[in-house]
């Protein structure tokens, strides 16, 4: 490739790049913007997040989601490995099927899948709550702890199963003693995942919220539809700021299990 | 210290539409080195894992001690296996491997293990090595420790699956030795695997040869080696010509057969073949070793005359094909013996009196007699 | 049996997701037959009223533009996102890891913040404006907010780094020995391009587009801020006449109306791609 091609292609490339994050950044930029509007720069100021300290309402709503996120998430991860694990003892066809309602709620567009949640759940007149938003996230995260722990599975050389059986352990043994332990760094790498999703969700959460416990995406979302204020800048940027944390986090933590990164480029495959 | 403990009995095994295993049948002597040989594909990993548990058989029975064991899962079977890449547990370390046997089967208490352990690791000479990890082993360490693991449980038997395929040449000859003096001091029946035949020839009370399912010939190293009761034998075990002759005259212990234009008398070994069915004027196979033939200048009697077409000196051997009336045959001698050869030489070939099996043309997959 | 004993364990995920999936779904579809009364209560009576009403022509128009908006960012989507899977496939291999985790990033912003950043740009207040007076190319501000192009912009930002890693594993996949051979036989650049580097990566365009699709089709949050409510689409439709307009029976109508497209989309891409062995999910 010649140098002429390189530049086209850094250019390209850096171009497509800063389109891509600029709209992040100037999320990011406003919040700090000492005025209301974003008309004009008015210098550097912090009041938007002591704003944000304050509000009580904001602060509810992040601590229910926070509750529902890690409930999802384990669930999700008990849920999602047990399932990898029976698939790879039952018959191809209920291997199938598993799959087949599994992944369902992720080809259904969400509002769909919301309103028939909604539908379901108010039918059988449960509270709208906590309970309701776990269940509900719980149906989109549990595919992703499947796969990735299937895919860990996969990898699992069978001769090992085999000097395990040879060695006298019985089926549940084996699972207790070889399989869990050796999937674990993919059940909490897809935990995290599950947390991230469960945190980011929007459209379910509308659904399935009750009268007092809503979520903070529900909410700010809520918020952004009023208008442009820099609180929700603020919100915003500390929002980000949360998930590079858990990205953080999943690097430090996921060097056994892969990570999510790697995951991601894996299940896109 | 000698009675059957395993008899194998008109096994059969069918992986879809292929016969793996033909009516095998075979008995296991307790104590002794026996060692499945024979190419890529002839079932005898096949018959190592039958006898594990790891596969079923179609038909046929398998008796330890003289108890079925066909129906029981492997985790039932006091049978232990080395697999071929180990199969070590990743996630535990040295000690934690070895003593996933007695603590899976919950067959002794933390304190006798600890004692076992102790133990397992000396006879492997792997002291010291309770808390690292299988990643950091080596794979002459890795293959000792799996030994170990099989062996603390105190198996009938030890399934060895070609574990040492995947050791350097030097380290596979020091394991091999290693690996007989183990046996004998475990004094445990090892049931061993390889497709290696010097392998087998080194460690093995017994050998079993095997093709295609079938069993060729059972014998010790000894047997197989200078008595292979058929072609496939022959060509498989120790380097030999094997060529096409035709029998003349039977006259006692002696037969003179004619290979291309020239004539010898050989004297093939009675016991083992049948003589008979080599009848005069019909062709046979001739299979001679190679490192029993001579090459020598001057004329000698019953020899081969032939030129000098290939010389190859490989370390202390020297290896020179020679042309005999279009046939060619390949001697091997050791250096220090003999003068040095030239491509174009004239020669005489002859072969030692006993070292020449004569066999019948058809005669490709016979079976062959237990002892 | 020894079947049934087999599959025991699997029984209580299945049950789990019956109850979860299976179940709602089934609602949705029993009720989309129903209607209700002023009062809001529903009305046990099979009717297909509903799906006559969708034939008017107000929601046909709704149903079009949905259509076209998915349309529309599949197709930018894949002109924007094919130059960088290409660009990035060819890159070496440090460098490459980078690119993608910078394609990847997004995915872990919130996607409200990422549809939000949009409103910040291109409001009358908003920055591309701001730059705009400030190089006085402009003297009275743009509005570019609360159309069509705007949801369409915003959705198409949301879904590219999809068809990026699908057409981008299609590149990666490919054999450089063709493209040499190709280039050894005479064709130049271009040439090469359109009659082997695209035919073979068309499995990744295909599976690119169907990713993106299909949520083109549901994510009314997008519409919502950046279409205000001049412009209806699919998923602001059902959203409203679940909640504000107490016309779930409706609702239910058109979300198995969007469910059907959905299916219809994956049928077609199925069938585009029966050589392939390529999978949606796997």
């Amino acid at each position: 490739m010649n140098i002429k091609q390189k530049k086209i292609r850094i250019f390209y490339l850096s171009l497509f790049f800063i389109i891509l994050y600029v709209p992040v950044l100037s999320v990011v930029l406003y919040s700090f913007n000492d005025s209301s509007s974003t008309a004009y720069w008015a210098g550097f100021t912090l009041d938007w997040y002591r704003q944000l300290f304050n509000d009580r309402v904001i602060f509810e709503s992040f601590k229910v989601s926070i509750e529902v996120a890690l409930l999802t998430s384990v669930l999700s991860a008990i849920i999602g490995t047990a399932s990898a694990i029976i698939s790879v003892y039952v018959t191809k066809k209920t291997e199938k099927a598993m799959n087949g309602l599994m992944f369902l709620p992720l080809i259904v567009p969400e509002v769909a899948l919301g309103i028939s949640l909604l539908i379901f759940f108010s039918e059988l007149k449960l509270p709208f709550g906590i309970f309701t938003l776990v269940i509900s996230h719980s149906l989109f995260c549990v595919p992703y702890v499947h796969i990735m722990v299937v895919l860990r599975l996969k990898e699992i050389n069978i001769s090992i199963i085999e000097a395990a059986k040879d060695l006298g352990a019985t089926r549940w043994q084996i699972i207790k003693t070889i399989l869990l332990p050796l999937v674990m760094p993919s059940t909490l790498t897809a935990s995290l995942l599950a947390l991230a999703m469960s945190l980011d969700d929007v459209i379910i959460s509308t659904y399935m919220a009750g009268p007092t416990t809503t979520t903070l995406p529900v909410h700010i979302f809520s918020m952004m539809r009023v208008g442009v204020t820099p609180k929700v800048n603020a919100l915003c940027t500390l929002f980000l700021a949360g998930t590079f944390l858990l990205i953080g986090l999943n690097q430090i933590a996921g060097t056994k299990g892969g990570n999510i990164i790697e995951f991601e480029q894996k299940q896109i495959r | 210290m000698n009675e059957q403990l395993l008899s194998i009995i008109n096994i059969n095994k069918y992986f879809g539409k292929s016969h793996i295993l033909k009516d095998v049948t075979l008995d296991i002597k307790d104590g002794e080195f026996i060692t499945l040989l024979g190419p890529s594909g002839c079932g005898k990993t096949t018959i190592l894992r039958c006898i594990a548990g790891l596969e079923s058989i179609d038909s046929g029975d398998i008796l330890l001690y003289g108890e079925s064991i066909k129906d029981l899962a492997p985790n039932k079977r006091n049978v232990n296996t080395v697999f071929q890449n180990y199969a070590l547990f990743p996630h535990l370390n040295v000690y934690d491997n070895i003593a996933y046997g007695p603590r899976i089967k919950k067959s002794m208490g933390e304190g006798e293990i600890k004692k076992s352990v102790a133990e397992m690791l000396e006879l492997v000479q792997m002291q010291g090595y309770e808390k690292r990890m299988t990643h950091q082993l080596s794979g002459g360490q890795r293959q000792r420790i799996a030994i170990a693991r099989a062996l603390i449980n105190k198996p009938d038997i030890l399934l060895l699956d070609e574990p040492l395929g995947a050791l350097d040449l030097k380290l596979r000859k020091y394991m091999q030795t290693e690996l007989a003096h183990l046996q004998k001091q475990a004094e445990t029946t090892f049931i061993y695997v390889t497709h290696d035949q010097e392998e087998a020839l080194n460690m093995s009370d017994r050998i079993v040869v095997m093709n295609e399912g079938v069993v060729q010939q059972v014998g010790t190293p000894g047997d197989i080696y200078n008595n292979s009761k058929n072609l496939f034998v022959a060509g498989f075990i120790g380097d030999r010509n094997i060529k096409e002759v035709k029998v003349l005259q039977k006259k006692g212990d002696f037969c003179s057969v004619k290979l291309g234009n020239s004539v010898i008398y050989i004297k093939p070994d009675r016991s083992l073949v049948d003589h008979d069915k080599c009848s005069e004027m019909e062709t046979a196979v001739l299979a001679v070793h190679m490192d029993k033939m001579k090459i020598s200048h001057e004329e000698v009697p019953n020899s081969l005359y032939g030129q000098i077409t290939f010389v190859h000196y490989a370390g202390s051997q020297i290896k020179t094909e020679v042309d005999v009336d279009g046939e060619l045959l390949t001697v091997i001698e050791y250096q220090n013996d003999y003068g040095s050869y030239s491509i174009g030489d004239k020669v005489y070939v002859s072969c030692e009196e006993t070292g020449a099996l004569l066999l019948p043309k058809e005669d490709t997959t016979g079976r062959g007699q237990d002892e | 049996m020894n079947k049934i004993k087999q599959n025991l364990p699997a029984f209580p995920i299945l049950g789990y997701l019956l109850l979860l999936v299976g179940i709602p779904l089934l609602l949705v579809v029993i009720l989309s037959f129903l209607s209700r009364d002023s009062l809001g209560n529903i009305i046990f009576e099979f009717t297909p009223d509903n799906y006559r009403k969708m034939l008017d022509p107000v929601y046909l128009r709704v149903f079009l533009n949905s259509f076209s908006l998915a349309l529309f960012t599949g197709v930018i989507t894949l002109l924007v996102g094919y130059p960088v899977a290409y660009f990035t496939a060819g890159l070496d291999n440090k460098r490459r890891s980078l690119v993608i985790l910078l394609i990847m990033m997004p995915f872990w912003i919130s996607s409200l913040l990422r549809t939000y950043g949009w409103i910040i740009l291109l409001g009358k207040e908003g920055l591309i404006n701001n730059i705009l007076m400030f190089f006085k190319i402009i003297d009275q501000p743009l509005n570019m907010m609360y159309k069509f192009g705007t949801v369409l912009t915003g959705t198409a930002y949301m879904l590219v780094p999809f068809m990026i890693i699908s057409i981008y594993n299609s590149v990666d996949k490919l054999d450089r020995s063709l493209l040499e051979a190709s280039y050894d036989l005479g064709g130049g650049k271009w040439k090469t391009f359109f009659n082997i580097t695209l035919p073979l990566t068309i499995p990744g365009i295909a599976r690119g587009f169907t990713l993106v699709f299909i949520p083109a089709l549901g994510l009314y949050y997008i519409s919502d801020l950046l279409g205000g409510g001049n412009t209806m689409f699919l998923g602001n439709l059902i959203n409203n006449m679940a909640t504000r307009g107490r016309n779930r029976p409706l609702a239910s109508a058109f979300a198995v109306v969007m469910i059907l497209l959905v299916i219809l989309v994956l049928f077609i891409y199925g069938r585009v791609t029966k050589s392939s062995k390529e999978s949606l999910y796997q």
